[in-house]
């Protein structure tokens, strides 16, 4: 009894710590809202089944990024979700903004969603996660210095977008 | 060596608050690093921004209830096991019990139709009359209609597995089929039993049952509505 208090406080810590930022990753990988909440469900679903194997709590955060790693290209492979435009997904922010920063953001935010995956995920990790480029490195299975590029491509694809024309910029022009 | 202005801003997009000794050191060798190290950061607060979208209203509560979930079926699962096994234990049981009543019912209808059967139905010849019936009938608390008393050519009372019943002989185009009506007894309605070169189709009724006997060649089952809707029981509430 003791054991399954445990294992129940356990991961229930881990929902805690994780499943808001697995959900802003899974939501910004698959663009789909309902995809993206389905994702982390089924990432915990595992991860609740497998909570045994997980021996050291400090990988756990990159366990559960596996996981559902996994688990979208389970998805991925029966079916390609649809892409939905960012601002009918995203919840809206309570923050208080500038007509000009909000417009910027959203601008921002169609820009990532058209990053090419290669640039889009380990910027994520990065941002999200708060992930070192070798703990990328280690998520994605590439070398360090391959992330270091694809990080810097990521973020000057974003800032010519900024540059080019904050507010009226064509976001596909440049992806 | 010292870091190009080139190499820092690949640093700065690769890890824009990347604290290593030599990306500090670049950063404070030159103005223009430093500059950049700031729009840098400024860059990348609106990217996080931008990233941090909210989560919906308990993502973390429905997360946790997977956990709960799976203890609760933890904690059923020895009822629901056990109520399994009872099921499964009652069922059996149910089978077996009705097995046996099978068996009871076809030995009782095997003994009394080898003692009585081609007696009464020799008897039936004769004919019986309305009151016959009338009299048989209302002592075990039932009533022929019309389609089945104008049918009987004999009737009288018979033991059954459960106190006192009628045995009947009606008539046929097949020719004569006894029936026997068990007030007190319950069957599996349509349960068919063989005996003797007999055979029997079991007729549940509203209060107790009813055999229908015949030779193999005859087709006892197209008596069952008539002595189904004629046979009225339990008329009186005892």
């Amino acid at each position: 009894m003791t054991s399954d208090t445990d294992r129940t406080s356990r991961f229930n810590e881990l929902a805690t710590a994780y499943s808001t930022d697995l959900y802003r990753y899974a939501m910004w990988i698959c663009g789909n809202d309902a995809l993206a909440k389905d994702l982390v469900q089924e990432t915990f679903l595992r991860a609740w089944k497998a909570l045994d194997s997980l021996k050291d709590i400090g990988a756990a955060k990159s366990w559960l990024i596996t996981i559902l790693r996994r688990e979208y290209a389970r998805t991925f492979e029966r079916k390609v979700p649809k892409f939905s435009d960012v601002e009918t997904v995203v919840v809206p922010d309570d923050e208080e903004l500038e007509p000009d920063e909000r417009a910027e953001r959203v601008l921002l935010r169609k820009g990532i969603m058209k990053l090419d995956s290669k640039y889009r995920e380990p910027l994520l990790l990065q941002v999200v996660f708060g992930h070192s480029c070798a703990e990328i490195s280690e998520q994605l299975g590439i070398s360090k210095s391959a992330v270091m590029t694809q990080l810097f491509r990521a973020r000057e694809k974003l800032k010519i977008l900024l540059q080019k024309d904050g507010v009226t910029g064509n976001v596909h022009e440049l992806f | 060596m010292s870091m190009s202005f080139s190499e820092f801003k690949k640093l700065l997009g690769a890890d824009p608050f990347g604290r290593e000794p030599e990306t500090l050191d670049a950063r404070n060798s030159a103005p223009e690093f430093e500059q950049a190290a700031a729009t840098a950061e400024a860059f990348e607060h609106k990217l996080r921004s931008a990233l941090h979208v909210q989560a919906p209203a308990g993502l973390i509560a429905d997360i946790q209830s997977i956990s709960q979930q799976s203890a609760e079926r933890r904690n059923w699962m020895p009822f629901a096991l056990a109520a399994s096994v009872l099921v499964a234990i009652s069922a059996i049981g149910m089978v077996w019990k009705q097995s046996q009543e099978l068996a009871q019912i076809e030995a009782y209808l095997a003994d009394h139709y080898s003692v009585d059967g081609d007696a009464f139905i020799a008897r039936a010849a004769d004919g019986v009359s309305e009151q016959a019936i009338s009299k048989v009938m209302t002592s075990l608390n039932a009533a022929a209609g019309q389609e089945l008393s104008e049918r009987i050519q004999y009737i009288s009372f018979c033991p059954t597995p459960e106190g006192r019943g009628a045995h009947m002989v009606v008539s046929t185009p097949e020719g004569p089929i006894t029936i026997i009506f068990m007030p007190d007894t319950s069957v599996n309605d349509g349960d068919l039993v063989e005996f003797d070169q007999m055979h029997a189709y079991l007729v549940n009724l509203e209060h107790g049952s009813a055999a229908i006997i015949g030779g193999l060649n005859q087709p006892v089952e197209t008596l069952k509505l008539v002595v189904k809707s004629s046979l009225k029981t339990g008329l009186v509430d005892v």
